[in-house]
């Protein structure tokens, strides 16, 4: 083990892979454990693997995380990130997966891209149109991308660090507003 | 046809007693102004008191409700707090229909050009009560990218009903002032008054003030330089 090696895994925390990180492994899909979340097995995946680690989790007989609880974006000071959480209904297993798009990668005026799960749980469909209007990550593959709760010509995606509110009748914004 | 020339002479008479000046070539026609005027001298004196009579106590809101606030507004029309003491039981499902909007709830940008389409769909008189925090000022939905900071940008409010959300005794509280209201107002002077109901102000973002005032401040610009061009041309 070379001593960058080393520092990645301290840097994640525990090194252990865990039940699902290890059937992963196995299967030869690379994955990162992160700290847990309230007792549930996390990890980090590549973008790029993602759409294998899931499929490979639904359809395994040991894994069998066929439900997908919820996808959610984050604005994290240094990446973006998707999370999702899977839940397995015959075995009461629990994971939730991390994709990480590092702010570096992102060009100016783009947003991140993660490919989308929509193909494989249709309810992925809403949640991804979600935390793409509120956080602005682009699912690439998704059938339908197009803001969810906010008006479709909404500027900016306000869940975001640096996203500025509009300056307008509606609000206080307007230091010079008559109200 | 005889019958109406009649009424217009008698109205044309009364008008006279109420110093109106009417041409001679228009003594046997009924125009509108007529009646108006002879709507205003009723209403001046007996007709007011009636018709606001009846009107307050037979204000129909719309089913309006947003978020929490509407809860207590059905609270409202069920038989413990029973808004049909005071006749504002029918709750319509249209606009058309209806006098009043309770905003029950929070109004998002979202909804916000709904309301308004809402608002204008209302036929005059129609009255807004604010209820709830959130439409009041944006309540503890303040500096929030989504919610408008107060109902009152975007429709004109009556009665503002604070709290969070309102008791359903205190959103009776607001329909008595509303009566009130409506008891005290005339409704030719609300016509007269009616460009301001307009649901929304837009606001000019370098200054800050109505854009309504800006247009009046230029039209009174362009008759100060007509009347100049004209004392100009006088002269000369
Ligand atoms: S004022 Fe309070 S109760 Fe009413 S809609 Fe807003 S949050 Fe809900």
């Amino acid at each position: 083990m070379t001593e960058s090696d080393q520092a990645e895994k301290s840097s994640a925390g525990t090194a252990a892979p865990g039940q699902f990180g290890q059937l992963l492994s196995d299967n030869g899909i690379e994955s990162n454990r992160l700290p847990d979340s309230c007792g549930v097995e996390t990890i980090e995946v590549d973008r790029q693997q993602l759409e294998n680690a899931v499929q490979r989790l639904r359809k395994s007989p040991e894994a069998v995380l066929d439900l997908l609880l919820a996808v959610s974006g984050v604005d994290s000071p240094e990446s973006y990130d998707s999370v999702y959480h899977l839940w397995s209904t015959s075995k009461s297993g629990e994971l939730v997966i991390k994709v990480r798009v590092a702010k570096s990668e992102v060009a100016p005026g783009e947003l991140p891209e993660v490919p989308s799960l929509a193909r494989i749980w249709s309810a992925a469909n809403w949640h991804e149109r979600e935390s793409y209007d509120l956080v602005g990550i682009r699912y690439s593959g998704h059938p339908y991308l197009r803001r969810i709760l906010n008006p479709w010509n909404w500027v900016g995606h306000p869940l975001r660090r640096d996203y500025k509110q509009p300056v307008d009748a509606l609000n206080d914004k307007n230091p010079v507003s008559f109200r | 046809m005889k019958n109406q020339d009649a009424s217009a002479e008698s109205g044309a008479g009364k008008e006279e007693a109420g110093s109106l000046v009417i041409p001679a070539e228009l003594k046997d026609t009924v125009t509108l102004t007529t009646i108006d005027k002879a709507v205003e001298f009723l209403s001046q004196t007996v007709l007011n008191t009636a018709v606001n009579w009846a009107r307050s106590n037979s204000v129909w809101p719309l089913t309006f409700g947003t978020s929490c606030c509407a809860i207590e507004m059905m609270c409202v029309g069920m038989s413990a707090f029973d808004i049909s003491r005071f006749g504002s039981e029918v709750f319509r499902a249209t606009p058309r229909q209806a006098d009043l909007i309770i905003t029950a709830g929070t109004i998002t940008r979202k909804m916000a050009s709904a309301l308004i389409t809402l608002y204008e769909q209302l036929p005059e008189p129609k009255y807004v009560i604010a209820m709830g925090a959130c439409t009041v000022t944006g309540g503890m939905f303040n500096d929030s990218y989504s919610v408008v900071q107060g109902v009152d940008r975007i429709i004109p409010v009556d009665v503002y009903l604070p709290g969070c959300p309102p008791r359903p005794e205190a959103l009776l509280d607001a329909l008595l002032k509303l009566q009130q209201k409506i008891r005290s107002e005339s409704l030719t002077a609300r016509r007269q008054r009616l460009y301001r109901q307009s649901p929304i102000r837009y606001v000019d973002y370098d200054s800050g003030r109505p854009v309504e005032d800006l247009v009046s401040d230029v039209h009174q610009e362009m008759n100060e330089i007509a009347e100049a061009v004209k004392f100009k041309a006088d002269r000369s």
